[in-house]
Parts: C-alpha cells; sequence; structure tokens
C-alpha cells in the first residue's frame, strides 16, 4: 500500500536524499512491470546485458567462440580463473578493505605448488591441500595486522604483493615441470564435458552466495563494511569478520595459483601479472562498491565474465593484444559512468517519494 | 598592540535555524578593558554567538561594528580585523611541527614561495614565551598532551594579536595553574584595551575571571551582571529561567528489584561508579560534555573495557569483554551519533532492524532464514512505528526520527534486559520525540530498566524515576524523582557537590 502523502515526515537536514531504491515504483506499477522495474534498479542489469551482447558480437565474427571446445577452453577455464579471484577478493573489499596480494599470491602459490609436488616429491592431495591452508594463513596474517595493529589493509596486503612476487623466483627460478597426471587433470580433465576447474569454481561460486546471502556472519560482512561503529555496537565481532574475509581471499588466490600450475603444466612466476587489478576491476563493474558493505556475488561473477570473454573475444577475432588492456579499460570506465546514472535516477524518484508535497503515485 | 579601548557593538542580531530562532539580541556592548563571561545552558545560544563574531555563522539580519569599523565577511574577514577565537576542538595539523601550526596562514619573513625556517622558529617561540609554554617548536603537535595543544592553541590566537580574543571553555582540558595562566593572560589582553570574551561551565570559575557576567537563555541576553551581582543562585536561577522547574507526569514507581548493580566501575578517567538499575525502572545520566555520560553506557554495554568493577545483570555475574558478550547478556545501546554509529544507510530497513537478531535467529547456528527475518523487521516497523513503504527500501530515504525509531527496533527486537539510550532525541522533531517517549515508556512497563544520558534535562526530569549526575567520570550528586530539581542538577553538574 502507499502511504498517504502526509505520513512522511520532512526529511532532517542530516538525511541527505541519496536513496538507493525507489519504493515507490514497484507499488505502482504491475506485476510484470513490478518485476522490469527491479530488474532495471538492480545493479548487475548493466552488466549483464553487456555481456550477453558482447559473447553475441564475438559470436558472430568468429563462430568458433560459441564452440563447446572454445567454451571448456579458454573461456571455461579463464572465467574459473578470473571468477575465483574475483570472489576472493570481492570478501575483502565488502568489507571496507583490498586485497592487493592476490595477484602475486596467484603466482607465488603457482611455483610453490608444483615446487611442493615435483621438487619436495609431496603427494598431490596433499599438495592441494597445504597450498589452500598457506593460502588461508597467509590471509590469516593480513586480517591479525589489519585488525590488530590497525595498519591499513592497501599497506598489508601491498606488502605481500611486493614480497609474493620475489618469492616465487626464489623457489624456483626456472619454471617447474609438472609430470603428475591427476595435477594435471584439474585444468584438461572434464566431467559431463564440464572441466574440472570450472566445476570448483561453480562450487566456489555456490558456497560464496549461500555463505554472503543466506549465513548471518555473511550479513554481517556487509554491516561491518556499511558501519564498522554500528556494526560493534550492535554486538557484532568485526575483527573476526573481516579476518575472515582476508582468510576467503588469501584461500582463493591459492585455489586459483593450483589451476594456473595445472593449465600451464609447471609452476612459471610470470603469467598472471596484474591479476589483482582484474580481480578489483570484476568487483567494481559488477557493482562492489569500493568504500564497502555494499555489491552482490551475481555482479562480481559477472564483472569477470564480461573480463574474460572481452579478453578471449578479441583474441578470438584476432585484436592484437595490448588493445585487450585499453578496451578493460574503457569497459571500467562505462560500467562505473552507467552506474552513476542509475543511482542517481534512483535518487531523484526516492527524493519525489519523500517530498511530502507530493503523491508518491505521481512518480514515474 | 591595540591602542585605545575596542568596543564590539551588536545590534538587532539575529539567526534561525528552520523554525527555531537560536540567537535574538537586540543590542550588545562589550568594551574593551573587560572580560566578559559568556554563561548559557547547552543550547542558549553561546556557539551561535561566538560564531557570529569570529564570522564562522552568518546572522539573518543585524550588524556588528569593531570599533567603528563593520564586521561581516566570514572568519577570514574577521581574522583580518583581529578577531581570535580558541576553539574547544583545536584545528591543529597533527602531522605538522608546533612552529608550522602556530605559523599556519601566516609568513614569518618576507620569502614569498619558500618558507624561511629560522625566522618560523624564532616566531614560534617568542610566541611559545609569551604564554609560557616550554615544548620545543620542531616538535610534532600530535605528540603533545591535550593540555599542551590548547595552550598552543591559545598561543596561536594571541600571537595575532587579536583585538577581541574569544576563549570557549579554555580551562577544560588545563590543571589549576595553567587554568591560571590563561585567565591571567586573558586580564592581561583586557587590560591593553582588548576584548576578551570567555564561555565556561565551571561557574565558580567564571565569577572570579570576570568582569561582567552575560547570562544567555534560549537565545536571548536575560542577565547582564556584575560579579558582585553574580552569585551562584543567581546565575542558576537565570540560565534556567523560572517557567520550566515543575514536573509534568510522574511515572509509576517501579518494583524495587535490582536488575543491574554496578560496584567500583572503573576506566581510564573514569570512575569508580556505584549504580543500580531496578526493572522497569528507568534512571537517567546528566552531566556536561565530558563528564563521562557515554563512556558510562558504553562500558555496562562491553564496548570499552573495565579496569576495575563489579557487574551483575538479573542476578548473574556480567562481565563483558566485547559488544557480543554484553548483547548476549542482554544489553543494547540506542548510540549517540545516529549516522556515525548506528545506521547502516544505504542497507534495507530490514537489515538494520536484524543486524543484533541475526546470529540467534540462524538455524543451526549459521544460516538465516528469509522468513523469521522479514517477519521480526515487519514487526518492529510496526511496533515503533517506521513510517515507510517496505521493509526493503533503503535507512537513507527514511526521515531522522524515522531512523531513530528503526535502531530502537532493532533493539526492541532483541528483547533486551538492560536497554541503555544515549541522547536517544537528539536531531529529531518534537512529534517524533513524543513518540520516542511513548516507546520508552512501553518499553519499560514490560519490565525493562532503562539508563537514559541526555544533555537535555527536560527529558531527563521527564523521563527518569531517578537521576545521577556525573562530573569528571564521577557521580557527582544522586536525585530521586521527589527531590528532582533543575537548578539543582544544574549546580551539581557544573559545581560538583549538590547545593
Amino acid at each position: 500500500m502507499i502511504d498517504s502523502p502526509t505520513e512522511n515526515e520532512q526529511m532532517d537536514s542530516e538525511t541527505g536524499p541519496h536513496g538507493v531504491a525507489a519504493p515507490t515504483e514497484s507499488a505502482t506499477t504491475g506485476a510484470g512491470g513490478r518485476l522490469a522495474r527491479r530488474m532495471v534498479d538492480s545493479p548487475e542489469i548493466g552488466i549483464i546485458i553487456a555481456l550477453i551482447v558482447a559473447f553475441v558480437v564475438f559470436s558472430l565474427k568468429n563462430p568458433l567462440f560459441a564452440s563447446v571446445s572454445d567454451l571448456q577452453a579458454p573461456l571455461g577455464i579463464d572465467l574459473a580463473g578470473f571468477g575465483i579471484l574475483a570472489i576472493g577478493e570481492s570478501f575483502a573489499i565488502i568489507t571496507g578493505g583490498i586485497d592487493l596480494s592476490v595477484g602475486s599470491l596467484v603466482a607465488f602459490f603457482c611455483v610453490f605448488s608444483a615446487w611442493l609436488n615435483v621438487t619436495a616429491h609431496v603427494p598431490v592431495v596433499f599438495t592441494f591441500i597445504l597450498t589452500i591452508a598457506i593460502g588461508a594463513l597467509w590471509g590469516l596474517w593480513h586480517g591479525m595486522l589489519i585488525t590488530r595493529l590497525g595498519v591499513a589493509p592497501f599497506v598489508v596486503t601491498l606488502v605481500t604483493f611486493i614480497f609474493a612476487a620475489g618469492a616465487d623466483e626464489a623457489i624456483a627460478p626456472n619454471p617447474i615441470s609438472i609430470s603428475s597426471g591427476t595435477f594435471l587433470a584439474v585444468a584438461s580433465s572434464k566431467v559431463l564435458g564440464i572441466p574440472i576447474a570450472v566445476i570448483i569454481f561453480l562450487i566456489i561460486g555456490i558456497a560464496a552466495w549461500i555463505f554472503l546471502e543466506r549465513t548471518y556472519m555473511g550479513r554481517q560482512l556487509y554491516a561491518v563494511g556499511g558501519n564498522r561503529e554500528a556494526a560493534r555496537l550492535s554486538g557484532i565481532r568485526i575483527d573476526r569478520r573481516v579476518v575472515l574475509a582476508y582468510v576467503v581471499s588469501g584461500a582463493c588466490a591459492a585455489v586459483v595459483g593450483l589451476l594456473e600450475a595445472s593449465r600451464l603444466t609447471s609452476g612459471t612466476a610470470d603469467s598472471v601479472s596484474g591479476w589483482e587489478l582484474i580481480a578489483i576491476a570484476s568487483c567494481v563493474i559488477g557493482g562492489v562498491s569500493l568504500v564497502g558493505g555494499q555489491g552482490r556475488l551475481i555482479g562480481v561473477v559477472a564483472g569477470a565474465a564480461l573480463l574474460v570473454v572481452l579478453q578471449d573475444g578479441l583474441v578470438a577475432v584476432n585484436v592484437n593484444a595490448y588493445y585487450q588492456r585499453m578496451v578493460v579499460g574503457v569497459v571500467l570506465l562505462i560500467a562505473i559512468v552507467i552506474d552513476r546514472f542509475r543511482v542517481r535516477r534512483i535518487e531523484r524518484s526516492a527524493r519525489r517519494a519523500i517530498r511530502p508535497d507530493r503523491a508518491p503515485g505521481q512518480v514515474s | 598592540m591595540v591602542a585605545g579601548r575596542e568596543e564590539l557593538l551588536l545590534a538587532g542580531v539575529r539567526k534561525t535555524y528552520g523554525p527555531a530562532t537560536v540567537l535574538d539580541l537586540d543590542h550588545l556592548r562589550l568594551e574593551g578593558g573587560q572580560v566578559v563571561c559568556l554563561i548559557g545552558e547547552n543550547g542558549a545560544g553561546k556557539s551561535t554567538l561566538m560564531g557570529v563574531i569570529n564570522g564562522s555563522v552568518e546572522p539573518d539580519a543585524g550588524t556588528l561594528t569593531l570599533s567603528g569599523e563593520p564586521l561581516s565577511g566570514g572568519t577570514l574577514q574577521a581574522q583580518a580585523q583581529g578577531v581570535a577565537m580558541v576553539s574547544q576542538e583545536f584545528p591543529l595539523v597533527g602531522q605538522l611541527t608546533v612552529a608550522e601550526n602556530l605559523l599556519l596562514g601566516q609568513r614569518a619573513s618576507d620569502r614569498k614561495l619558500f618558507v624561511d625556517g629560522k625566522a618560523m622558529h624564532a616566531a614560534a617561540e617568542r610566541m611559545l614565551e609569551a604564554i609560557g609554554l616550554d615544548v620545543p617548536t620542531r616538535r610534532r603537535v600530535d605528540s603533545l598532551s591535550v593540555a599542551q595543544r590548547q595552550m598552543l592553541e591559545i598561543a596561536k590566537a594571541l600571537g595575532r594579536n587579536p583585538r577581541v580574543l574569544i576563549l570557549d571553555e579554555p580551562t577544560s582540558a588545563l590543571g589549576p595553574a595553567e587554568s591560571e595562566h590563561v585567565l591571567q593572560l586573558a586580564r592581561e589582553l583586557a587590560a591593553r584595551g582588548g576584548i576578551a570574551i570567555f564561555v565556561g561551565h565551571r561557574l565558580n570559575e567564571v565569577r572570579s575571571v570576570g568582569d561582567r557576567m552575560v547570562v544567555l537563555r534560549n537565545g536571548r541576553l536575560v542577565a547582564d551582571l556584575t560579579p558582585q551581582e553574580a552569585t551562584e543562585d543567581r546565575l542558576v536561577r537565570e540560565m534556567v529561567g523560572k517557567e520550566l522547574a515543575q514536573i509534568v507526569e510522574v511515572p509509576p514507581a517501579p518494583d524495587a528489584e535490582p536488575l543491574l548493580e554496578v560496584h567500583g566501575l572503573e576506566t581510564e578517567n573514569f570512575g569508580p561508579i556505584d549504580l543500580t538499575v531496578g526493572s522497569g525502572e528507568i534512571v537517567g545520566v546528566a552531566g556536561l560534555m565530558g563528564s563521562g555520560r557515554s563512556t558510562l553506557l558504553h562500558l555496562l554495554l562491553g564496548a570499552r573495557r573495565t579496569t576495575a568493577g563489579e557487574m551483575t545483570l538479573a542476578g548473574e555475574a556480567y562481565h563483558p569483554r566485547d559488544t557480543s558478550e554484553g548483547v548476549e547478556a542482554g544489553v543494547g545501546l540506542v548510540p549517540e551519533d545516529r549516522k556515525a554509529q548506528a545506521l547502516l544507510l544505504d542497507s534495507p530497513i530490514r537489515w538494520n532492524i536484524t543486524l543484533a537478531v541475526l546470529k540467534r535467529i540462524s538455524v543451526r547456528g549459521l544460516f538465516l532464514q528469509r522468513r523469521p527475518e522479514r517477519r521480526i523487521a515487519a514487526e518492529m516497523v510496526k511496533t515503533v512505528n517506521v513510517k515507510c513503504q517496505t521493509a526493503e527500501q533503503p535507512a537513507r530515504s527514511l526521515s531522522g526520527g524515522n531512523q531513530q525509531r528503526m535502531i530502537f527496533g532493532r533493539w526492541i527486537a532483541t528483547r533486551p534486559k538492560l536497554l541503555l539510550l544515549d541522547e536517544p532525541t537528539r536531531g529529531v522533531d518534537v512529534g517524533a520525540k513524543a513518540e520516542i517517549y511513548k516507546l520508552i515508556e512501553e518499553e519499560r512497563k514490560k519490565g525493562m530498566a532503562i539508563v537514559v544520558a541526555s544533555s537535555e534535562l527536560e527529558e531527563l526530569l521527564e523521563l527518569c524515576h531517578r537521576i545521577v549526575v556525573l562530573k569528571h567520570g564521577r557521580i557527582a550528586a544522586h536525585f530521586d524523582r521527589a527531590s528532582f530539581s533543575k537548578e539543582r542538577i544544574i549546580a551539581a553538574a557544573a559545581f560538583g557537590a549538590p547545593s
């Protein structure tokens, strides 16, 4: 129901009309219109449309791009890597922080896992477990420095970014070839036509979605990013939530390191430069606010998918490699501009909804 | 230095914010050679008047003249004409040195582009010497104590050779010797013909320093007294006025069963405090700014660590190590600063309401269920009467009063045993205020114990069964409803002991 306009109190001067939902509109339009409205208002809609458009365009230019084998690799494998990394990154960003270390950590764990398996003769299963555990521990270290010492997340993870970039070279100046069939199967084998790496990505994606949307800890993660002090005074253990976010981010980087090692069939350090920026860009394109407290997993995954489709699509239509980064930059810009327009449109309707001199029904 | 005697004239100065007139002065003449004390309750218009004089507040009407020249056009203009103000929050740049702060915005020599270090430090040392502050000019300001920063701020103001010097509670951060020195500096400035305006809450100090006492109430000048006329009683009476001393409605006496018992509660610069709150009882916490009102509430929730003391809640030992333990034990806090400490502005109303019960309504210790969560949100929206179309709209789209009630809903949803309210009606309008009072009374009737801290005395007088008055982190006085008196509470907050 619509409240009568007189029931809407005049806003206090301190509450600026920057609402992000347009409550009145859904109430005034029909059921079909309501769904359409909700889709238009959902922050992820632009990015999903862009994803579809990009995919269709590349497929028309080069039909092979949409073929089953291309969807499996490179598209599927690349999406698994970028996607998992972006999911981990989004946890850190949702708490209002940032994790700059993930790119370097992927390179590090790529080399480290190969070293464990090949040089140190650790069985494959234990290599995987150890690698992911160390990734999580590394995240724990970040989280502890951030919460206990109050160091800025940017700085803490910058230290790792630099350190890990050297550490991988120190472990193995030359690529370590992996011969274990189990190790290599992660990137090369398929179940029901779906690469195992993609299945891992789907499992992580669903788990992360359930955590963020359907658990109290996930909600508290948003609360910590939205307003730290409010979260604390509401009885939330904010330090634990922040630490958890960096643990997830570190573990995700380790998983992606394993995938890379498997894909490249060797532990080598130089394939992943700039991945932390791609992870952050995926989040931003997908509607995760860098201030914290906002953003959904579906957007993050769509953001990563768009970047993968662009990267691989440009290759498929024979565009020179160095244009790719430029295109990614432009896409990022467009995503940000579109998002600003969307927020502004909603702000306007929220303002009209609140102003008592106009009936909410007049909106739209 | 100043030649002759300065004269500051204010004629017909008025300032309104919306419907509220915060300052309305027909005529005020301040002369050089005097230390003028400006006195009034919170919200009496003192800050606005200081702001008008130093140019940070533009009056809606009226004129200011300083020794014949009109005074208008913002803070820079006022500074150029010789108005200097020492405020309570020090606008010093912590990362810069003492000397750099002292000469911020000024040049120590004629060099145009580069800083003349030697001249700067020499000038700074002269300024420090003049007020008797002994700190190296190359020290960074953020390594100084609060008292030293206060003195530095005064040095900075005096360094401008002001004709009018405004001191806003300059001694609240200082020890007795430093306070005396500052008061001496104010007198010296006056003796040279300048105007010293001293704003203070410690009435005995005000009486000892001032040559003249100007009392404001509700934005108007209500008394202009000589030190002889300004007895303690007279000052309090003028500040309070006569019309508001009576109590409107007496809430029913609560059962005496104590729910919260506090013995010897202490933290840094606070306590020891003893306090008992019964179930169904509302206890008010009064006190001046910085007296420790919020600190007390934060200690009770577990938002700050205690260094000593025993607490029991509903018969059980209660020692919260963090807010999570406090909330779990059945304590809730509606904090002082809604925006900074309570709201998730861009999240839905539902998220805001269920924030403190999330863990409790999760199944298998982790998973949130949508239906119970929506039900709680809808229930609370109704209970506390949040005017919205849906609980899914962002908190930002609500007015201040609705936001505040929503935060009440957050805590009522937890069914707390003890509810702590810090400035529960700050920044809400009169109608919303009445609704919040009604809510408080309803929850009290259900047996909740409530502690309200407020800077509005009327609020406490209306709501509470008992009032404790804090001063410097200790309980200075304790009033039962039968003995409520605005005069005595103000006197206790300002002087310490009940008169």
